[in-house]
């Protein structure tokens, strides 16, 4: 591979880009192929836009969570007191 | 990391360790505001690892025993909901060892159907659109983006569908979505492009 990207190489680092995971020099040269290749640039913008709905879609509304269910899990932590070892936090 | 968390506001803008100490402190309201938040990806994560809604709501009702039974010595070594994921995943382990099942994340290893995309120069064959109006209310075929984008989510094969649920949609950072799902980073990248790309080529077909 040359000092410039395809239009493959930049897909492959599309996700490496949108996350903020990809290395100075790879960011230059995708941002050198992007001021020249529309399609490229419209792919990376459908990539960040598909990001922010992903994390949009875990906005759902969530419903009330129904006192009954919420009982149900403060009985049976009151009734088993012993804590259980667990993952550290 | 625990000083970074620390500071972490993740839940509706309140600081994570007087949540945490609510919680602990066995604050009804804390307790209800947990559940709201966390409960609906618990129970999503579930059903992507055992394959059943019924198990997936059973599981999120014994991992809540647990988070419960267990918040006090939650030290903010990683992130509250890092923490809570990770029970959720063991809880669902435990439960699909006692239904006699192997949890396997490893995903069959086809394509993103990018390769098809380029020519043999690596140039686009077709230009990708720039897709105009992408927003969560506009409406498509009598529903909004953002239920298209959840429909699509709910198709995806599991393994997908875990990763995009912890790291798409809660935003847990790389190595904790691995450490809870007990992945390699390298299968979690794949995993979460094959999953990006299946979104975006919905979107597409939606915005064409």
């Amino acid at each position: 591979m040359g000092v410039r990207f395809t239009c493959k190489d930049v897909a492959a680092r599309a996700d490496a880009l949108i996350d903020g995971e990809l290395g100075l020099w790879d960011r230059l040269r995708i941002h050198l192929h992007l001021a020249i290749c529309k399609g490229c640039d419209h792919f990376i913008h459908q990539m960040r836009q598909t990001k922010a709905m992903i994390r949009a879609s875990a906005a759902l509304p969530d419903e009330e969570p129904a006192p009954a269910a919420l009982d149900a899990i403060l009985a049976r932590v009151a009734a088993e007191p012993e804590p259980e070892p667990k993952p550290d936090g | 990391m625990a000083k970074a968390s620390k500071s972490r506001m993740t839940v509706e803008g309140e600081d994570e360790g007087r949540f945490v100490a609510a919680l602990a402190a066995g604050d009804r309201a804390a307790f209800a505001e947990a559940y709201r938040r966390y409960n609906p990806p618990m129970v999503r994560l579930a059903a992507a690892i055992l394959r059943n809604q019924a198990s997936a709501e059973e599981v999120a009702q014994d991992a809540w025993v647990s988070i419960l039974k267990n918040i006090g010595g939650f030290e903010g070594r990683s992130s509250l909901a890092a923490w809570i994921f990770t029970i959720l995943t063991n809880a669902a382990r435990s439960r699909a060892r006692r239904d006699g099942r192997q949890v396997s994340f490893d995903d069959g290893g086809e394509g993103n159907g990018l390769a098809a995309a380029f020519d043999g120069t690596g140039h686009w064959k077709e230009m990708p659109a720039l897709w105009e109006e992408v927003t969560p209310e506009r409406m498509i075929a009598g529903r909004n983006l953002l239920q298209h984008v959840s429909a699509a989510i709910d198709r995806l094969p599991e393994a997908q569908r875990a990763v995009l649920i912890l790291r798409g949609q809660q935003g847990l950072e790389a190595a904790e979505v691995c450490a809870a799902l007990g992945i390699s980073e390298g299968n979690m990248r794949v995993l979460l492009h094959r999953a990006r790309h299946a979104l975006r080529r919905e979107l597409d077909r939606l915005m064409g």
